[in-house]
């Protein structure tokens, strides 16, 4: 092991902006001794520690591997562009928060990959590490590079760089990598024996032991394991029950994005929006009881000393508890300076009645509901129903009980969407406007955020095609001269911006190509703003002789083999496609609550499901 | 929140913000310590008005990079409370960056912080990277000179009447720095507008708050 050296460290902090990113140190961290462990493993959130410390599965991977005597974790980011310049001029390879150990150093590098913009930053976060980028140029005298996280549902597109992945929940898998890669080190054997082992762990996806071929056309024509004892399909692996709350949350020195205790109160949705990658993904839903919460809730407030608690699921009103949650809250905390908030709240009067019973610990600010489209048809093609009718009664509710401001979500660029269902939001949101003044006056402010639609791998969308950005451009337009006469705030993210994550989430292997390509030439950062930068991406495809409109501009087969049909969320093709041609059909499915729809969850994980009465699954 | 009728009990405390915690800002600070305090579960008084805080008031603002042996800071509690077992409760709540020195208990009316710190004595270790004669004849110079310009946002200030003192002496291979400068709300001295003007790369050496001194 060597450290960075200290002294030239601190002299470029002195430089660059925000240095508290780079230099840990912060209440509940975990600085074990190095030589007292067995497998140091270090954890990467591939952006800025601004963002990457409010991750929480990253914090409960952290808390569970350090409260085991014999191991360590250690944190590492993204370093910003000027600490990025610092380090490369100066030869500082990248390093951890805790030891300052560098990352080639570990025995285990895992990556979280939460969404695909990403991508080219783990890239440069290996490279900055001067850990070779590709698996292949890795051999066992560089940490074992795993994934995990949101995106690894669809691996290909970063099949090149990452030796295993993780798919599904990773609480209980990573301890089975582990002791696979203790056992594998005990031996002193090759790499390629460490993948084999790896692949025999059930949820764990080992991309170099797979072929793809492909028709003329571009699309899949097999994929397969080059040999026999490797699954032809990997089934993410799920936490029959959500794991125990966080006992030492992190407390960050400086300010980061979702600045306080999170707490998780339920994993998994049984609304099945179609477009809603979450919802299937995270199936099947999984409560935790109300004085678990309250506990994760004491343990929080203690061991931070936050003044702020969020909690968290895809859908807070769908908890078969929450109105005994939000009283039990406000009973809890009502002595103490907190305030809660809950998002993710149906649009409905009992949302607000939720609200309502936070009473003083509801925090200031606005109310937010998520129509997501504005007429009957749209909302029967995504299968998110809604009656105007109690959409405008629960703004009425939510304004007549204090609310000021109130945030709405909508998509554009739907499968099948016209140009009336895009007027239909300007409208809704005049409406709304107009309840508004009347109950509160001109102090009323509207927000309406829209985001682009993106067709995601495993969800009833995978077959459709993405809207192009011009037309989407035009339908933005429409809605911002509109919602400026009406005086109304509109935000949404640039059409060109939009299409990497269209390019990469329904991608294949042959993009890892492209993604170093347009790593060589610049790009990083791709999730921000005024950070994708087209050109390089386009100059990439075009190097790497793939055409990106193969990736968004056409629809699919509805036979055609998927890059990531051999990942199983549990959830079967045959249900995703019955999905898409009901959508089509224009007809609803009611949430699964009610009726199982034999998505094919229960078939996979019936024999882990509890049986105890009080551990909730949302499966009938 | 209605008034609390109770005096407060006005605590003092001397700390040391070191390593790590140099990167750390000013307001950043202040943060961290709001949730330390609330860490401790002491009675914590809040200032008043429509979005109340824990009430805590930091002397002076330690420029980024800085370490320190000499910050104060004052916090304000609802009850009486053991100092000894105040200093033990905070300390267990912070970074082990920072290391509460001392601890004392400040008549309520005493005047505030802010208000009545004059300045601060600084103690710089410059290497051997630069020439120690170099050095030493620069602050010779530095010290004959009737004003001493330095630009700060855009505008030209003289920054000598802000220097009370400033000794120099060698010590093996490097060079200590002396200096007390005005700390003042008005009048604010930065040691390392005065490195710059030597030649010196603030970031090579290590400046240290020494002590913050106090109107009487």
């Amino acid at each position: 092991m060597t450290l960075i050296d200290k002294k030239l460290l601190n002299k470029i902090l002195y430089h660059v902006e925000k240095p508290g990113r780079y230099v840990g140190g912060e209440h509940n961290m975990f600085l074990k001794d190095w030589h007292s462990v067995d497998t140091r493993l270090a954890l990467a959130f591939p952006d800025i520690y601004d963002l990457g410390q409010a991750n929480l599965g990253l914090s409960i991977l952290y808390e569970l591997v350090n409260d085991r005597p014999k191991l360590l974790a250690e944190r590492v980011f993204t370093p910003w562009h000027d600490m990025e310049t610092a380090m490369r001029e100066n030869r500082i390879p990248l390093f951890s928060l805790e030891s300052k150990t560098p990352i080639k150093d570990f025995d285990i590098l895992g990556v979280t990959l939460p969404y695909e913009s990403i991508y080219t930053n783990v890239l440069n976060l290996l490279d900055l590490s001067d850990i070779p980028i590709r698996s292949a140029q890795r051999d066992t005298s560089h940490p074992l590079v795993i994934a995990g996280g949101q995106a690894c549902f669809n691996p290909e597109p970063m099949a090149d760089f990452i030796d295993a992945f993780a798919i599904g929940d990773g609480e209980e898998v990573i301890f089975e990598i582990i002791r696979t890669y203790q056992e594998w080190k005990s031996k002193n054997l090759d790499k390629n024996a460490l993948l084999k082992s790896l692949a025999k762990i059930s949820g764990v996806y080992v991309p170099s032991l797979y072929e793809v071929s492909y028709f003329d056309d571009g699309s899949i024509k097999q994929v397969g394991p080059i040999e026999n004892d490797v699954p032809k399909t990997v089934l993410k692996r799920i936490s029959p029950t959500l794991p125990a709350p966080i006992k030492k949350q992190i407390v960050p020195n400086i300010q980061i994005v979702h600045d306080r205790i999170a707490v998780e109160i339920m994993r998994g949705c049984t609304r099945g929006c179609r477009f809603c990658h979450a919802g299937i993904v995270n199936r099947p839903v999984r409560q935790r009881n109300p004085e678990d919460i309250l506990e994760a809730i004491e343990l929080g407030v203690k061991a931070t000393g936050y003044e702020d608690l969020s909690l968290l699921s895809l859908s807070s009103s769908d908890h078969t508890q929450i109105l005994d949650i939000t009283k039990a809250v406000y009973e809890q905390n009502k002595t103490r300076r907190l305030s809660v908030s809950l998002p993710s709240l149906r649009i409905e009067s009992f949302s607000v009645d939720l609200m309502d019973e936070l009473k003083d610990l509801r925090p200031g600010g606005g109310f937010t509901i998520a129509p997501e489209a504005a007429t009957d048809r749209m909302r029967t093609i995504i299968n998110k129903p809604l009656d105007d009718e109690i959409l405008f009664e629960t703004v009425e509710t939510i304004f007549s009980h204090g609310w000021l401001n109130l945030k709405m979500y909508y998509m554009i660029g739907l499968p099948g969407e016209r140009m009336e269902d895009v007027e239909a939001i300007l409208e809704t949101a005049r409406k709304v406007q107009q309840i508004g003044k009347r109950l509160r006056g001109n102090r009323v402010r509207i927000h309406v955020s829209i985001g682009t639609f993106i067709p995601k791998p495993h969800t009833p969308f995978q077959w459709a095609n993405s809207e192009d950005p011009e037309s989407v451009q035009k339908k933005i337009d429409f809605l911002r001269e509109g919602m400026r006469q009406s005086k109304i705030k509109l935000s949404y993210n640039r059409p060109d911006s939009t299409l990497l994550e269209a390019w990469l989430s329904r991608g294949d292997r042959r993009l890892g190509q492209v993604i170093e390509q347009a790593w060589q030439n610049g790009a990083k950062f791709d999730a921000w703003d005024e950070g994708f930068q087209k050109d390089c991406w386009y100059k990439a495809f075009e190097e790497a002789g793939i055409k990106p409109d193969f990736y968004i501009n056409r629809e699919r087969r509805l036979d055609e083999i998927f890059p990531w049909d051999h990942i199983s969320t549990g959830v079967s093709k045959d249900f995703l496609l019955e999905e898409y041609e009901m959508s089509q059909r224009g007809e609803t499915r009611l949430d699964c609550r009610k009726g199982c729809h034999v998505c094919g969850i229960l078939d996979c994980f019936s024999d882990i499901r509890p049986n105890q009465q009080d551990i909730y699954w949302g499966c009938p | 929140m209605s008034v609390n009728p109770i005096t407060p009990f006005r605590v003092r405390i001397k700390f040391a913000k070191l390593e790590n915690l140099r990167f750390i800002g000013h307001l950043d600070l202040q943060r961290l310590f709001e949730r330390a305090l609330n860490r401790t579960g002491l009675p914590l008084r809040y200032t008043q008005g429509f979005s109340p805080k824990i009430r805590i008031n930091i002397a002076s603002a330690l420029p980024l990079g800085f370490i320190s042996r000499a910050e104060v800071l004052d916090f304000w509690l609802n009850a009486p409370v053991d100092l000894q077992e105040i200093l033990e409760n905070l300390q267990s709540a912070l970074p082990k960056d920072l290391q509460i020195l001392d601890i004392q208990e400040i008549p309520n009316n005493a005047p505030s912080l802010q208000a009545s710190v004059k300045s601060s004595e600084y103690s710089i270790i410059i290497p051997n990277t630069y020439a120690q004669d170099d050095i030493n004849t620069k602050l010779r110079n530095i010290l004959d000179l009737e004003t001493i310009p330095v630009e700060r946002r855009g505008k030209i200030i003289d920054i000598k009447p802000m220097i009370t003192t400033l000794y120099f002496y060698e010590e093996g291979d490097s060079t200590i720095l002396h200096l007390q400068m005005d700390s003042s709300a008005t009048n604010n001295g930065r040691p390392d507008e005065l490195l710059k003007l030597l030649g010196i790369d603030p970031a090579d050496v290590i400046i240290e708050r020494t002590n913050l001194v106090f109107e009487e």
